[in-house]
């Protein structure tokens, strides 16, 4: 019990640490806060006339999820290369408490600092419109967001132990923006895409996150929504495995190699 | 000109040392194409439409932003990090000259971008092209990226009186996308916004094909968009030669180059 309540200590002191540490980037203070801004207002711009009903909530909710993907991948992603460039990198990973506990609390106080994104993309949409957002049922859409903050907070665990591999953060990190959001239907549906990059939308656990959160926000088709929890539920698990494997093959090979902060 | 080429080769490799060949191709080529497409894709939602070719344009011309404002606005950067921005700045040379070595091979790389991206765009999004005058077409896009690259000198030269270059030009980067007319008509915009569209690099260019485009353009009409897009292109080139002698003098002044 004692060591369970030291690790969450751990974890909240790292969230805490490594959001001011965040913050005090500005490639993180333009993803956290002008990137929802210009987003927001780009695709306010873009769905003024498409006849979509509630597009303020597709909006708000594309433009807050691109912010919390554009953190993800600038931040959580690169935090370890960051670590290894300052040198800091071998003391976390010798650390009592255990390298993927200070990695998780980064990741955490990351995505944490990164909702915000939401809340600015919100108020830009309410200064540009004077409109408010209708959702229906808060208690649900409320469920499907923290449903989909957990998936996008195992797949940066995922991306940040992949990213440890190597010293190419910066072009992975890029890389990974764009393709993401358009194979996840972060602003449009996926069922515009080829049938056969749909198949691939599919295997990606934000994918489901997103159906669920649109779901959410005005329909109330509960049968299908259990299909989408069930499959992101199996996709979360599947992310987890593989974050596992990944960090006992990082830690052989570099306990072998001896190449943490060379590789 | 051989030492012109030297250092801006020498730069190119410093640059790209690290990738492999198709790690630079899928950063040069890949990534950029992928943008073009996810926009056009959102444009195709958005608007309900499968005509895209007024998209796959405009957005082709922003894949020159990516060497324009990045490769030249972030040379200042990596000297500064490096320790080489006070050899750069007491050299006898002029600055605008060290911007233009460093990016002149990524310049070479955008234009072959550009083309590919208009290839590819054009093959995955049918764009017709029968009917529209291919040379005036070349015109247009020389001209809307060597304003562009202008625009990207003046940039370039912020990075010698700001530290916050990441910040500065990933918002130029976002600006011209929602400024310039690529993906939604500028008229949409409030009169602010138009004003800013229109200070910027690329929107007379994209208009202008855009037009072309749709068989709509009239000579008198192209050469004023031209023009204006030059001399907006031009005005930067001005801009970034007075703050490179300004940050010079000030640099010289308080010695803090290296400081903020």
């Amino acid at each position: 019990m004692k060591s369970m309540k030291q690790t969450m200590n751990v974890i909240w002191m790292t969230m805490k640490l490594q959001m001011k540490q965040s913050f005090a980037r500005p490639m993180f203070r333009f993803c956290l806060l002008i990137n929802p801004v210009v987003n927001t207002i780009f695709l306010y711009e873009m769905f003024l006339n498409s006849g979509e009903d509630n597009f303020m909530a597709y909006v708000v909710l594309g433009a807050g999820l691109m912010g919390l993907w554009c953190c993800i991948c600038f931040s959580s992603a690169g935090d370890i290369n960051r670590e290894r460039f300052s040198g800091t990198l071998p003391l976390i990973y010798v650390a009592p408490e255990g390298f993927g506990t200070i990695i998780f609390g980064k990741i955490c106080g990351n995505t944490l600092i990164s909702l915000l994104s939401f809340g600015i993309s919100y108020g830009t949409a309410f200064l540009l419109t004077g409109k408010s957002i209708t959702i229906q049922y808060p208690v649900k859409f409320l469920f499907a967001f923290l449903t989909a903050v957990t998936c996008f907070v195992i797949v940066s665990l995922c991306v940040a132990y992949f990213l440890m591999l190597s010293r190419k953060t910066e072009l992975y990190m890029n890389l990974l923006e764009i393709p993401f959001e358009l194979l996840c239907g972060f602003v449009f549906p996926i069922e515009i895409l080829p049938k056969w990059i749909q198949y691939i939308s599919n295997l990606l656990a934000p994918t489901w996150a997103v159906r669920i959160l649109k779901e959410s926000i005005a329909k109330n088709n509960m049968e299908k929504e259990t299909v989408y929890y069930l499959i992101l539920g199996v996709e979360v698990l599947i992310l987890v495995a593989i974050a596992v494997i990944l960090y006992r093959w990082m830690d052989r090979s570099i306990r072998k190699k001896a190449t943490l902060e060379v590789s | 000109m051989k030492r012109f080429l030297k250092q801006s080769w020498l730069d190119f490799k410093g640059q790209r040392a690290a990738f492999s060949l198709e790690e630079f191709a899928l950063m040069e080529t890949m990534y950029p194409f992928v943008t073009m497409v996810f926009y056009c894709l959102v444009a195709g939602y958005a608007f309900r439409t499968t005509n895209l070719s007024r998209w796959v344009v405009g957005n082709a011309f922003l894949l020159c932003t990516n060497t324009c404002v990045f490769s030249l606005g972030s040379c200042f950067m990596g000297e500064r990090y490096y320790g080489r921005i006070r050899s750069i700045i007491t050299a006898p040379i002029s600055k605008l000259e060290v911007i233009l070595e460093k990016g002149f091979f990524p310049c070479m790389i955008c234009i072959i971008t550009t083309f590919v991206g208009f290839g590819a765009g054009s093959i995955v999004f049918h764009v017709n092209w029968s009917g529209v005058n291919i040379g005036l077409f070349l015109v247009i896009l020389l001209i809307g990226m060597a304003s562009a690259a202008g625009f990207g000198l003046f940039l370039a030269t912020l990075g010698l009186i700001s530290n916050q270059m990441h910040l500065i030009l990933n918002l130029v980067a976002n600006l011209l996308v929602i400024f310039c007319g690529a993906n939604f008509p500028i008229s949409q915009l409030p009169a602010a916004g138009q004003l800013i569209s229109k200070l910027l690099p690329l929107t007379r260019s994209i208009e202008a094909s855009q037009l072309l485009l749709e068989g709509k353009i009239a000579f008198e009409q192209v050469l004023s968009l031209l023009l204006g897009e030059l001399g907006v292109g031009a005005v930067y080139v001005i801009l970034a030669f007075c703050v490179v002698k300004s940050a010079e003098r000030v640099a010289i002044r308080k010695g803090t180059l290296e400081l903020f």
